[in-house]
């Protein structure tokens, strides 16, 4: 049995040690907002928070997390960041399909909580492991300047 | 009636004993088997089976990894104690046949009776599997096994080990564990013009295209400034904080044999590491110019930013996993990018208890001249060393 710790909520789980992250929120509890990509990090759409770090849920094995803190995009908007985050979003209608955008929002958050006044290289260095189809960069950029202005 | 009972029951005694030592014998020879790291040669590319056929690009040809399946015909199934022990110290086959010295049989031979036939014995009791290995591919002369009498002659020491009363049993055992099973030398001892093993032990060098490492006290070079729960953690997971992860062959070779070893003798193995005297060869770090960032440093940041931060955060602390973080790695700091340019090429694994972490090779998303760039940003960003890459070496 392994124990780990989702939004605040603690989970008891019968799972193989090498299960990765992402197949347990989905499959197991029904977490479905974190979105399975390209299985191999390589693509940013399975990003969710460990302890506040952006972390691709794909390539985790559940028996590497411990006590430490899972956030997924079903909580992000309780806190301030993500909460400010997801309003540019929608003020600015950054999404086109939405695949990628929650963990689009999941990188942006925890830009904004390390860096509360990003320029336009600190969004592409932060924003860049992140990869929209869409093409909605632009926008997800404009965004990121609209929620610090705000803040 | 009575005297009938007393002597069965003495049977079934004797039969019970006999079969336990039988199993104790071939526990013992699995573990002896890991710590010999058989697999790492002679797995079949499926990984499922002993059966060999793994292919050795050396300088002049190929050699293949035989089958060592109890197969009568195509495997070991054959051999008595005598021929084993024969083959397994003076590298002579049942046939009489001379083994190339890929086969580590100078490390082998320094292994006692009582060890080498428990290996056989633990050999004996896997599935035969009918494969025969591809004809090695030689040049003349290297095609004419018999010259390798003479190779022997001056290579192969073909004594067993004696234990020094001057040193620690830990030492002792370390010493065993590391020339005579682990067979480090192989790989992290430079070879001689005739490709034996040369007087400089454990130097470091250069094993089928990767770098095997300086493994004396030398503190730049070798592992003088790695502390003992550093080597105990590299060498029991593959990864110790500060010291990136193991790839390419030194992955395999703890994913197949090191992980499975008791912690005592890890740090035996350490023990012994110890004592190897300092040698001072390794690459040289470039000069690092300050502020030259050239355009292809500039080229080498982004793509390092779209496709290695997902795993090795732009501080190579790692993300997902302690496997992914680079940061300290050997490898980062060596201007000939050796190791780099191997991962970068064929991706590595390595099996933990954690699951399989993987790198992916990366030679089809990106040209050679971006994968040179890429190489060049994290020597530079890394490791400090400042290093011209050629987009050649990524091509096949």
């Amino acid at each position: 049995m392994i124990t780990i710790r989702i939004n605040n909520e603690s989970h008891q789980l019968d799972v193989t040690d090498d299960m990765p992250l992402l197949w347990v929120l989905r499959d197991i509890l029904g977490l479905t907002g974190t979105k399975y990509g390209c299985g191999v990090a390589q693509c940013g759409a399975c990003t969710i928070h460990i302890d506040g770090i952006p972390t691709r849920a794909c390539q985790l094995p559940v028996s590497l997390i411990g006590d430490r803190h899972i956030t997924t995009i079903e909580a992000i908007g309780n806190t301030r960041e993500g909460a400010r985050i997801q309003a540019v979003w929608l003020q600015n209608q950054v999404i086109q399909c939405g695949y990628c955008q929650s963990g689009q929002i999941m990188a942006a958050t925890a830009l904004l909580r390390d860096n509360p006044n990003p320029t336009d290289d600190d969004i592409d260095d932060a924003m860049s492991g992140n990869i929209c189809r869409c093409g909605t960069y632009v926008r997800i950029r404009e965004a990121i300047h609209q929620a610090a202005n705000n803040a | 009636m009575k005297y009938f009972l007393l002597v069965f029951a003495v049977i079934m005694a004797i039969s019970a004993r006999s079969a336990q030592a039988q199993t104790d014998l071939i526990e013992r020879g699995k573990t002896l088997f890991r710590a010999a790291d058989c697999a790492a040669c002679h797995l079949s590319s499926d990984g499922q089976t002993l059966s060999g056929g793994k292919a050795f690009p050396l300088p002049f040809g190929t050699v293949y990894a035989v089958n060592i399946t109890p197969d009568r015909e195509t495997g070991i199934g054959a051999y008595t104690d005598e021929q084993w022990l024969r083959m397994m110290r003076t590298g002579v086959d049942r046939n009489g046949r001379h083994l190339y010295p890929v086969m580590p049989y100078t490390s082998y031979t320094f292994l006692n009776d009582a060890d080498t036939l428990a290996i056989k014995a633990y050999l004996f009791t896997l599935k035969p599997v009918q494969a025969k290995a591809p004809e090695n591919r030689l040049p003349f002369p290297f095609n004419q096994r018999w010259v390798m009498t003479f190779w022997n002659w001056f290579n192969n020491p073909d004594r067993r080990m004696t234990t020094d009363p001057h040193r620690t049993p830990e030492w002792n055992r370390g010493a065993y564990l590391v020339e005579a099973l682990g067979h480090c030398d192989q790989c992290h001892t430079p070879r001689n013009f005739m490709f034996g093993l040369s007087g400089k032990a454990y130097a470091g060098t250069v094993q089928v295209g990767w770098r095997a490492y300086n493994l004396t006290s030398d503190t730049e070079h070798g592992l003088g400034g790695w502390s003992d729960s550093e080597l105990f953690e590299y060498l029991s997971t593959g990864y110790a904080p500060h010291r990136g992860p193991a790839s390419g062959p030194m992955a395999e070779a703890i994913e197949n044999s090191l992980r499975y070893l008791p912690a005592e003798d890890i740090r035996a193995m350490i023990v012994y590491l110890r004592s190897i005297p300092a040698r001072p060869n390794g690459p040289q770090r470039g000069k690092r110019v300050p502020g030259a960032s050239g355009e292809n440093e500039d080229v080498g940041r982004h793509i390092f930013q779209q496709a290695c931060m997902g795993c090795h955060l732009e501080n190579g602390a790692g993300r997902q996993s302690d496997w992914g973080a680079l940061k300290g790695a050997h490898s980062l700091s060596d201007p000939a990018a050796t190791n780099i340019i191997g991962v970068l090429r064929t991706g590595t694994s390595i099996k933990t208890e954690h699951g399989k972490m993987a790198m992916p090779s990366f030679t089809k998303a990106y040209t050679p001249q971006e994968l040179a760039a890429i190489s060049e940003y994290v020597l530079g960003h890394f490791g400090g060393v400042k290093a011209q890459i050629e987009p050649d070496r990524f091509k096949n």
